[in-house]
């Protein structure tokens, strides 16, 4: 269930819509110690018509009441969430099977979520003190990773500091690891991953990164040059919101957590949410889409607080935004099928940093820019640096290519992010070697 | 040149591939992308003159997972499924109704690869898209993969673990979040892919492909008579729109007989409100008995 670093419970005095309010209002019950739910269930049932929809809402009109709709009927294409105590899941089961409705088991026993919820915020309090005992080669919770960054920029004071640039929709810290060596206001690269929250792969590689960043300098002669002329930006998790929800509730959630009112979906999807290109064919005007453009151009926190941060810095050269998947490196445009000026430059580029990247585990990449490697998507971060007059603007989608997707075993976090560092040096190495 | 690349990764570096394959130079009609060169053939520039604006990019790319779905399916074989590794030549003919046929060739990996083990099989494929319609008609021949003695006898290795799997299954979701699949389970998800590459092909257009993400749940196992009884939510990925589209799927399997699927989709939002559910059900082709 979403909380926030700071303990709170509840994202303030934003509209909250009502499946988050219900399961709030669970585990404030639950805490209290007032309400038992082993063994309830929440079904998630799609209704083919109108008619199966009628027989769904016959159920929410039964008194005693038998089910508690945490999504209710509304249209036949939309999911209907209904938790359904253990007393009445046979007959309710028996009833639905009979109307020929089909269901699926969303929360197999609530109450065991409940305790496992219980059980996790009390293991936060006890969380590691250092990050030699944070293991690099498993997936991890946003409270987890918040407090290794903390540990981090702690142990490694010298280079890096923690630089809070704005907060979420449901009021989460956005973060941003500052590598230093000194100078003031030095050229300096922009790293993020995480802005497509179920891409879980993106921010163990960043971890991953950030600590060979720090174990490399004054080891490895190219990363050193590059840290002792410039600055490197990482945002870990570009966004929290979706982060918490891909753990409490759904794996597969892409967009952040903004509602609006009167709108029925949740989320914007952060990565067609920047001014360039804002509102093309690449991006949805549907708020129930996954790649719903939003309202209009930075109108997420998200998204504003990195254009404000990069804004006002004014003296990054590259940014990085890290995605999966698909094993890719591509440059801009998404938006268009033009070509940017120096489109060759980034070729050749991307051309030497997937070479680089296939001798660590001879996993291959394909490269070029968004449009004609991807696919056209309108509103991006990288169209945006670009269009900003950040030259070398790049995306990476990891692995893999579609057998496990973004449910990437994390057995294979290290070889990614070991793979992905030798691309990002290469990056990083020619922006250095090429002012301007 | 095509995009090249593996379906998993291997775990050392790649040897040498047979110089045939970097070759292969057929596209009438090209496709935009550039290829990272395997070892020595070079990316492609973005080419000029080749391309033809009304055919969408990554066609032949499209056409070769249709056809790899349909093979899939139709071999109704849980231990020989196989993924793409590339395609090698391919070209495509637009109809004045906006119906695109292609005719291509790609190679195959094994799904599951055994250690150590590179095995390229071929395949020649014509795939038929009905201007966005559903159900791509398809016709494809491949190189044996395995042997057949060596499939059956895997089949009927599976089939029988299945068998003795405790019912109820106390699973959720496989993988679970950290993408994690139990050895004990790996039969299912290999049966349940099985299941998913008939719904995959029948909605690969040549805009859309899917990818299974995740069983989000497994309604029901039954192994009473002989057959596998497999009823079960699958969560497919949509790429082009990035959704996600839950699937109920309800299948029927015997080590050797035709694979018998039932489906229920939610359908894919579009900018007007979409409302309904797709479904189909099939037999392998040549059975006509209803399910």
């Amino acid at each position: 269930m979403p909380s926030s670093p700071g303990g709170g419970v509840g994202p303030g005095p934003c509209p909250v819509d009502r499946w988050t309010l219900l399961v709030f209002s669970f585990i404030l019950a639950a805490a209290l110690g007032q309400m038992n739910f082993t063994g309830d269930q929440v079904l998630r049932v799609l209704a083919k018509n109108e008619k199966q929809l009628s027989v769904l809402r016959d159920l929410e009109g039964l008194k005693p009441q038998k089910v508690d709709f945490w999504r209710s009927p509304a249209r036949p294409s939309l999911p209907v969430d209904m938790r359904v105590a253990f007393s009445e899941l046979k007959d309710i089961k028996a009833y639905l099977e009979s109307h020929g409705l089909a269901y699926s088991i969303m929360i197999k026993d609530i109450q065991v979520l409940l305790d496992e919820e219980r059980e996790a915020m009390a293991k936060s309090r006890r969380l590691e003190r250092s990050t030699s005992s944070f293991s690099y080669s498993s997936y991890h919770t946003l409270e987890e990773i918040y407090s290794w960054i903390d540990n981090f920029v702690t142990e490694y004071s010298d280079i890096v500091s923690k630089i809070r640039i704005g907060h979420s929709f449901e009021n989460r810290s956005i973060l941003v690891l500052k590598f230093s060596t000194g100078g003031s206001q030095r050229r300096a690269i922009w790293i993020d991953t995480g802005i497509h929250s179920r891409e879980w792969i993106t921010h163990a590689t960043g971890i991953w990164t950030a600590k060979k960043i720090v174990s490399e300098y004054g080891k490895d002669h190219t990363l050193t040059n590059i840290l002792n002329a410039m600055d490197i930006f990482m945002e870990i998790v570009t966004n929290p919101d979706g982060f918490a929800f891909t753990h409490s509730m759904n794996r597969l959630w892409r967009k952040n957590k903004s509602s609006r009112p009167g709108i029925f979906c949740i989320g914007v999807d952060l990565n067609r949410n920047w001014k360039s290109g804002f509102g093309g064919n690449g991006s949805n005007n549907n708020p129930c889409s996954e790649t719903y453009r939003g309202p209009s151009p930075q109108s997420e926190p998200e998204v504003a607080a990195i254009v404000d941060f990069i804004t006002t810095h004014g003296n990054i050269k590259a940014l990085i935004s890290i995605h999966s998947y698909s094993q890719m490196l591509m440059y801009p445009y998404g938006h268009s099928l033009e070509p940017v000026p120096n489109q060759k430059e980034l070729y050749r580029l991307a051309k030497d940093a997937v070479q680089a990247l296939s001798e660590a585990h001879g996993i291959e990449y394909i490269y070029g820019s968004i449009s004609s490697t991807l696919y056209v998507a309108s509103g991006i971060t990288v169209d945006w640096a670009y269009d900003s007059g950040i030259k070398y603007s790049f995306t990476f989608e990891l692995r893999d290519t579609g057998r496990y997707g973004f449910l990437l075993p994390a057995s294979q976090i290290v070889p990614t992010a070991q793979e992905t560092w030798l691309a990002l040096r290469t990056i990083m190495e020619h922006t250095l070697n090429h002012p301007y | 040149m095509p995009p090249r690349r593996q379906p998993q990764p291997k775990s050392g570096p790649e040897g040498p591939r047979p110089a045939v394959l970097l070759l292969a130079p057929l596209l009438l009609f090209a496709l935009q992308g550039v290829a990272a060169a395997p070892a020595a053939a070079g990316g492609r520039e973005d080419s000029p003159g080749l391309q033809d604006a009304e055919l969408p990019r990554g066609l032949l790319q499209q056409a070769a997972r249709a056809a790899l779905h349909f093979f899939n399916f139709r071999a109704g074989s849980p231990s020989a499924l196989r993924v793409l590794a590339a395609v090698l030549e391919g070209r495509a003919t637009v109809n004045p109704k906006k119906e695109c046929q292609v005719d291509l060739v790609f190679t195959t990996d094994h799904y599951n690869p055994e250690d150590g083990e590179e095995h390229l099989g071929k395949c020649s494929a014509r795939v038929f898209f009905r201007n966005q319609k559903p159900r791509p008609a398809i016709n494809v021949t491949c190189t044996r993969l395995i042997e057949k003695n060596k499939r059956q006898q895997e089949d009927y290795l599976l089939y029988k673990h299945m068998k003795q799997l405790k019912t109820p299954l106390d699973v959720v979701s496989i993988p679970d979040s950290h993408g994690h699949i139990d050895p004990s389970l790996r039969p299912i998800w290999d049966l349940a892919f099985l299941g998913s590459s008939y719904v995959m092909w029948e909605k690969t257009t040549q805009f859309l492909h899917y990818y299974m993400a995740q069983i989000s749940s497994v309604n029901q196992w039954k192994t009473n008579d002989d057959a596998i009884d497999f009823d079960y939510t699958v969560l497919l990925h949509e790429f082009s729109t990035q959704e996600i589209i839950p699937c109920r799927i309800h299948l029927v399997w015997y080590p050797g007989k035709p694979l018998k699927v039932k489906y229920h989709c939610q359908e894919l939002p579009t900018p007007e409100e979409a409302s309904g559910t797709e479904e189909g059900s099939a037999v392998v082709p040549t059975e006509l008995n209803n399910f």
